[in-house]
């Protein structure tokens, strides 16, 4: 007996025709189910079909059926669908709905109607199973990434669906939340839950007990990288930090940072949520006020700041305006260049708010690059929520750059991105715990475990190059689909 | 419940803690946060006395710092204001309408910084709003301090690809040029805003939002000293308003 089941199911969105071709598939009781696929695929659309979100909280084309636990998804109501299946999402911070833990977890027993001693006893209950209890008056806004993510786990959890879908749950964390969320998962399997998780990051779901794996779509992107990128190779260039020092409300977000760091090479800099690794971007771009002394060659910095959000900056009516807005006079062939490099060209006049995420943040590179900054450019997060292709596109992009003399920065959570790198930077709360080439910082467990991050054994095992990282899309695919 | 609650939880900054206001019922501070916002109407006699009254109350709530802190973020439009009466009207009804801006504003600060979004929640529903409305109200005043964060995020985006620039006012010929740049920062807060609103919807609906059979879990209570504050403020209001032969 399945307890959800898809037939035939497809979906198209009206704005722009994307969606998920027929699909079919069954989870029954306490079975483990990841769904694989690169950036824009519909793993998220899929499982919004799977939990009734389609078509009740979209509208579009949805063809076919999905049955759970014996109702028909189009036709019962949303909230009586909740009780059936959890859905959890890729932002933890975008599902916080109250002001304490407690209250997060109330919310969604308050709406199963129980009576008011069941509902305190559901609430410790889950307190304790998912270690919440010594957090239970704090304001979920002011946790890490990692507590805000078991919480929402927790909130789902407590009203006891038999069948749990999360929605690329491991893009905003670091590995060893990652790592404890996995662990989350590997007990609610055990205890007879279902669990179907749309993620392309495979990697961190292997180890659950008798995990199953469907593949959705291709991941191409039509990237015409140039052998050599369009400009010569500038000066030797040398990045001087000095006593670099931040403060923000009352708080010192930077201790008296100090490295230098020369053009041509890819760093990666790696540390635990809220260390300071966005604050040393914006610093190093001037967005940020500081103590200490930032230069390149004497002169003041001139870095690009690529954003983690491309939300943030995209407001023109086509891509082509938004590359080129503001730039009087600007360089046609290059532009084109990076059209071709970054897979945009087909997509020139097409509305930047249409694209997928991972065309956004394609684009947002592009705008960057297009105001050619002289010393190089800075990546906050370049590969949050983006999938193999995407990173194997962006590692060749930035040796290119690399290789005109210019110095690339990216601040990432990503270990196997950041294993590409020629240099890593670990940075702890009281500054550099580790710098050297990624391989030998990758090695050494020691300045990980002092700032409470673990390298995951995945990391040792695959070879170098972000293309080789394994990819359960490419997996086998279990009997039936 | 509630009570000990509200006494024991981590509270976000813009919640005076200490407040002897902060530790009153939520009906309480909407009540008296009402009272000030209908005291608009009184005349300037009046009026005076009453800001001068709630200048006091909001003394001894241990805000009147903060309610000062937030009149000098208005000070610009306050003065804007005061000016365009001044030169259209009379100095009178400058003086007048400044003065009911300056109670409107008080009386907002003061429920922002004694009331949480989740107790305005419990309060509306206490009125008999449905709770779908009570939710989306109580979650618009929650994302208010979301607001500014993100503001900054725009502008710090914006001002990183040279879409915007911090700058002051440089003459109307340059204005186009400046609101193209505030288009710049508008379309990604809509943007923003939407998905963010759409994002809490979906995290609503996932644990039952809108489900017939909702309990609360939180109940109100009204303490002694609740009402005695109360009536008290009520008491006094009345005595500024009402004119006594």
């Amino acid at each position: 007996m399945s307890l959800l089941s898809a037939t035939n199911l497809s979906y198209h969105y009206p704005q722009n025709g994307r969606g998920i071709p027929p699909t079919n598939l069954t989870v029954a009781p306490g079975e483990a189910l990841l769904i694989s696929g690169p950036s824009g695929c519909g793993k998220s659309t899929l499982a919004r079909c799977l939990t009734g979100f389609i078509p009740h909280l979209y509208h579009g084309e949805m063809r076919g059926a999905v049955m759970l636990d014996g109702l028909v998804t189009a036709v019962t109501p949303l909230w009586q669908l909740s009780e059936k299946a959890g859905l959890l999402f890729q932002n933890p911070a975008a599902q916080m709905l109250t002001e304490t833990v407690e209250d997060e977890i109330l919310f969604g027993l308050e709406n199963l109607g129980l009576a008011r001693a069941a509902m305190q006893r559901r609430l410790e209950e889950t307190l304790q199973q998912f270690g919440l209890d010594s957090l239970r008056q704090r304001d979920p806004h002011t946790l890490s990434g990692g507590e805000q993510q078991r919480l929402a786990l927790a909130a789902v959890m407590a009203r006891r669906p038999p069948l749990l879908v999360l929605d690329e749950p491991f893009s905003m964390l670091d590995t060893a939340a990652a790592a404890a969320l996995v662990a989350d998962l590997q007990a609610l399997v055990a205890g007879g839950t279902a669990v179907i998780i749309a993620e392309h990051r495979a990697e961190y779901v292997h180890s659950l007990p008798g995990l199953r794996h469907m593949a959705l779509g291709n991941g191409h992107i039509a990237s015409a990288m140039p052998d050599a990128w369009p400009f010569a190779a500038t000066d030797p260039l040398e990045l001087v930090v000095e006593g670099l020092r931040v403060e923000r409300n009352g708080r010192t977000i930077l201790h008296d940072l100090s490295f230098t760091a020369s053009g041509g090479q890819i760093i990666a800099l790696v540390g635990r949520n809220g260390v300071g690794k966005t604050t040393l971007l914006r610093a190093l771009t001037g967005l940020q006020t500081f103590n200490g002394r930032i230069h390149v060659n004497n002169n003041t910095p001139d870095f690009g700041l690529v954003f983690q959000n491309p939300d943030l900056q995209l407001f023109n009516a086509s891509v082509r305006a938004e590359i080129l807005y503001r730039l009087p006079q600007p360089d046609l062939a290059y532009y084109r260049t990076l059209l071709a490099a970054l897979g945009l060209t087909a997509y020139e006049e097409t509305p930047p708010l249409l694209l997928s995420e991972g065309e956004k943040n394609r684009l947002a590179l592009a705008v960057i690059l297009m105001r050619r900054p002289r010393h190089g450019i800075l990546l906050d997060e370049p590969s949050l929520g983006q999938d193999a292709a995407h990173k194997a596109m962006l590692l060749r992009l930035m040796r290119r750059i690399a290789q005109t003399g210019q110095l690339l920065l990216m601040a990432t959570h990503d270990l196997a991105l950041a294993a590409q790198a020629d240099r890593l930077l670990l940075l702890g709360p009281d500054g550099f715990v580790a710098d050297g080439p990624p391989a030998a910082v990758l090695a050494d467990p020691i300045p990980w475990q002092r700032i409470g991050l673990r390298v995951p054994n995945w990391i040792h095992a695959s070879s170098p190059g972000v293309e080789e990282v394994p990819r359960a899309a490419q997996a086998a695919t279990a009997p039936g689909y | 419940m509630l009570k000990a609650a509200r006494q024991t939880r981590h509270i976000r900054a813009q919640l005076v803690t200490d407040s002897p206001l902060r530790q009153a019922d939520p009906r309480v501070c909407l009540a008296l946060s009402l009272l000030a916002s209908l005291a608009i109407m009184l005349p300037m006699s009046r009026l005076l006395l009453f800001v001068a009254f709630y200048a006091v109350l909001l003394g001894w709530g241990k805000l009147l710092p903060m309610a000062l802190r937030q009149l000098w973020r208005l000070k610009w439009a306050l003065l804007f204001l005061f000016i365009l009466d001044w030169l259209v009207v009379s100095l009178e009804l400058a003086l007048l309408v400044t003065l009911r801006m300056t109670l409107l504003a008080g009386a907002f600060a003061f429920l922002v910084n004694t009331t949480t979004p989740g107790e305005l929640r419990l309060v509306l529903q206490w009125l008999r709003v449905p709770h779908r409305y009570a939710f989306a109200l109580s979650l618009a005043f929650q994302s208010i301090h979301l607001l500014e964060g993100e503001w900054r995020a725009i502008q710090e985006a914006q001002q990183a690809r040279g879409a915007w620039q911090p700058r002051q006012w440089q003459g109307w010929r340059a204005l186009p040029g400046q609101l193209r740049e505030l288009l710049a920062l508008t379309v990604p807060a809509i943007v923003l805003t939407t998905r963010r609103a759409w994002a809490l919807t979906e995290a609503a609906h996932a644990r039952g939002f809108d489900a017939p059979h909702r309990r609360p879990y939180h109940r109100l209570h009204m303490s002694r000293s609740d009402w005695l504050l109360l009536i008290t403020v009520t008491l006094v209001t009345a005595v500024i308003a009402i004119p006594f032969p």
